[in-house]
């Protein structure tokens, strides 16, 4: 799938630029490691040619939840700037877990940034039945895709990680510092350390070749084109799935687990919009939370009375305490967000929560379950 | 036991087979007696497989056939090297160790044991650590990419008993040295970086210089002992868990004792000067071995002024084609 955006005037001075790039061997002998690009005979620093704003943003995943977010806000809320291409990719352009196709993909494409969201995710159940899998796949496809971001010279690579690989025993609320204090919670240590050494590849690639690859940390995220599959997806769109359902057939929305577990939601729409700013503005090298306040911390039982509301689901809600809760709390603190966006306006949950199951009933067919 | 027409029973796969424990394994395996019959052993290295390639892998895996696995292969080196190639660490060797472990899985490996460090383990810590420890903090800065990739063996032997029910587990030695080793000066680890020197300091009659300060503690292993105690792991140690191999904490020297120990074995009599500029690693890394001690309460470590003379005299003897 593929999106152009804004290109604007400068659209053939800056696709000559573009294609007649080449590296010079600088890095290491510039004292602030920045590379250096050559072309004809004048030298242009990584910095100026951000500032000619040509940047190729080259989205994995880019059919996934939070994916599909971001093709929204640049699409039809004019969240795209003048200069920037935007490229979004699915597992249909290349297998990401296979070398070759994804260095193929990044040599076609040649992008200057990278958003990368390309994972195999799951749920609490379907973590639990195959951490060897989440483990072995998520690695590939991280050591992959940022191995060919630096084989094409990409300036900079978000990597998307998730308040559930924190350390399971730990102090609440839970920071960006923090990740790696001890081990993560038994239900997903598969996925949880596949994602956290994306973090110390960032580090690896800083410090070996100066690369400014980085990371965000959402919590819960949920919204259209979710995968509202009962087994495999995550808790908000099965409840919802599960709600439309029991619905339909006149029976009980059956909670799993004892609904006492609390978590963070953002809505997929408002991690997009600041994906956006972490593309274009966030420059270090260590992860950053995107969620909301920890005032906003919900209950699962809590979440499910929302989602029966947003439905207007009238049959009873009966909790199966005989199913795994998960983790009781994952509280994170958004301060470092908030030190940077203070103004940011998060869309209420309430109304967030509604918009996604308008959008689950009337995609019903087509939504992924 | 072999059976009556003599059919192999366990067939062992060693992968990093010509490096330092490869080769001790290989000693006490092949000519001290300790093989049984009914077993086979091959040693591999690089000059059979490209770990790092997973269709070499593959292919020496079904060449030999191994029922079970001693897996040493690694990109390893001491700490000067490691501070600046974090990220080679991090990826060569994530990447040697999913392919060896998920080819033994395809081939229905019994038993993979593989081979982390006492050095990945958390670098802000209490003392002594032990096994339960590995993965409750950051390990030290200078070679966490090999740390973690290293940690992850770990995680992936958890991986594969919780999906498969395999047992594939782990050994952690502390330092090792012995015949064999990477004497290199630049890139070998301390010990035997150090013979290295003394040995070009006494035959130069020139100061022996020596990098740090001299006062971290290290627990350090024989190989040979190391080899012994992988053959019993792979024999009869059945958790998944991770066991540490050393000798006990109150055998722990200074660098500064270990570099005396070798200049009495090599007989240098030079001056000893230590370069405090450059970095000391990690003062301390003592690991606990009361786990082993209590499967092995009778087993008897080399001692170390026994084992520094030996690999000395290996090294005096071997000088021309050892790893320098």
């Amino acid at each position: 799938m593929h999106c152009t955006r804004g290109l604007g005037q400068h659209s053939s001075q800056h696709a000559s630029l573009a294609s007649s790039l080449h590296r010079t061997r600088l890095a290491r002998k510039c004292s602030s490691k920045v590379a250096a690009f050559t072309l004809g005979n004048s030298r242009f620093s990584t910095s100026e040619l951000l500032l000619h704003a040509q940047k190729r943003v080259l989205v994995t995943g880019g059919s996934g939840l939070v994916g599909r977010a971001i093709q929204h806000v640049i699409n039809e809320e004019g969240g795209g700037k003048d200069g920037e291409e935007w490229i979004f990719l699915s597992s249909k352009d290349a297998d990401l877990m296979n070398k070759e196709e994804t260095q193929a993909v990044f040599q076609k494409h040649k992008p200057t940034h990278v958003i990368h969201l390309a994972a195999m995710v799951g749920g609490l159940f379907k973590n639990m039945r195959v951490n060897l899998d989440f483990w072995r796949n998520n690695i590939y496809i991280n050591d992959n895709v940022l191995q060919a971001a630096h084989e094409v010279d990409a300036v900079k690579v978000v990597s998307c990680l998730s308040t559930c690989i924190f350390p399971d025993k730990t102090t609440y609320p839970i920071d960006e510092t923090m990740i790696h204090n001890g081990p993560p919670h038994a239900s997903n240590f598969g996925y949880s350390y596949a994602k956290r050494m994306i973090d110390v590849h960032n580090r690896a690639y800083f410090e070996q070749y100066g690369r400014s690859y980085t990371s965000v940390i959402p919590t819960n995220v949920f919204g259209p084109h979710d995968n509202f599959n009962i087994e495999d997806g995550h808790v908000l769109p099965g409840l919802i799935h599960k709600a439309y359902r029991a619905q339909k057939e006149g029976k009980p929305l059956v909670v799993w687990g004892s609904g006492t577990p609390r978590r963070q939601f953002i809505y997929s729409l408002d991690l997009a919009r600041l994906v956006l700013w972490v593309v274009r503005d966030y420059n270090e090298v260590e992860p950053i939370i995107l969620s909301v306040g920890e005032e906003e911390e919900v209950s699962i039982k809590e979440a499910a009375e929302a989602v029966v509301r947003a439905l207007d689901f009238k049959e009873e809600v009966v909790y199966d305490t005989d199913k795994s809760d998960g983790q009781f709390k994952k509280t994170a603190s958004n301060a470092k967000l908030m030190r940077y966006l203070p103004n940011f306006a998060f869309t209420p949950f309430e109304k967030a929560l509604k918009e996604t199951c308008d959008w689950f009933v009337a995609n019903y067919d087509n939504a992924r379950k | 036991m072999a059976s009556q027409n003599g059919s192999v029973l366990m067939r062992v796969l060693v992968t990093g087979g010509s490096g330092l424990i490869g080769k001790a394994i290989e000693q006490v395996v092949m000519r001290d007696g300790e093989k049984r019959e009914g077993e086979q052993w091959i040693f591999i290295s690089s000059k059979d497989a490209d770990l790092l390639d997973l269709e070499q892998t593959r292919a020496v895996f079904e060449k030999h056939r191994p029922t079970h696995v001693i897996h040493l292969a690694a990109k390893v080196g001491g700490l000067y090297l490691q501070m600046r190639e974090n990220l080679h660490f991090l990826r060569d060797n994530l990447r040697i160790n999913d392919n060896v472990l998920w080819t033994a899985h395809e081939m229905g490996v019994t038993k993979v044991v593989s081979c982390l460090s006492s050095c990945i383990f958390p670098d802000k810590t209490t003392y002594p650590i032990d096994e339960t420890m590995i993965h409750l903090g950051p390990p030290h800065e200078s070679n966490y990419g090999y740390s973690y990739a290293k940690r992850m063996i770990d995680v992936q032997n958890r991986a594969y008993f919780a999906q498969y029910g395999h047992r594939y587990t782990a050994v952690i030695p502390t330092n090792v040295f012995g015949p064999h080793d990477n004497f290199n000066e630049a890139e070998g680890h301390v010990l035997t970086a150090i013979m290295n020197k003394t040995y070009k300091a006494k035959r130069n009659n020139t100061t022996l210089n020596v990098w740090g300060s001299g006062k971290p503690l290290r627990q350090f292993i024989y190989s040979m002992d190391i080899g012994r105690l992988m053959v019993w792991v792979l024999r009869e140690y059945d958790e998944v868990d991770p066991i540490i191999l050393s000798v006990g904490e109150e055998d722990e020297v200074s660098i500064r004792q270990a570099v005396e120990m070798i200049a009495e074995a090599l007989e240098f009599k030079g001056k000893i000067e230590y370069d405090t500029s450059l970095s000391d690693g990690q003062l301390k890394k003592t690991a606990n071995n009361a786990k082993l001690r209590r499967y092995l309460p009778d087993f008897t470590f080399t001692p170390f002024r026994e084992a520094v003379k030996l690999t000395c005299d290996w090294f005096v003897k071997n000088y021309d084609h050892a790893r320098t």
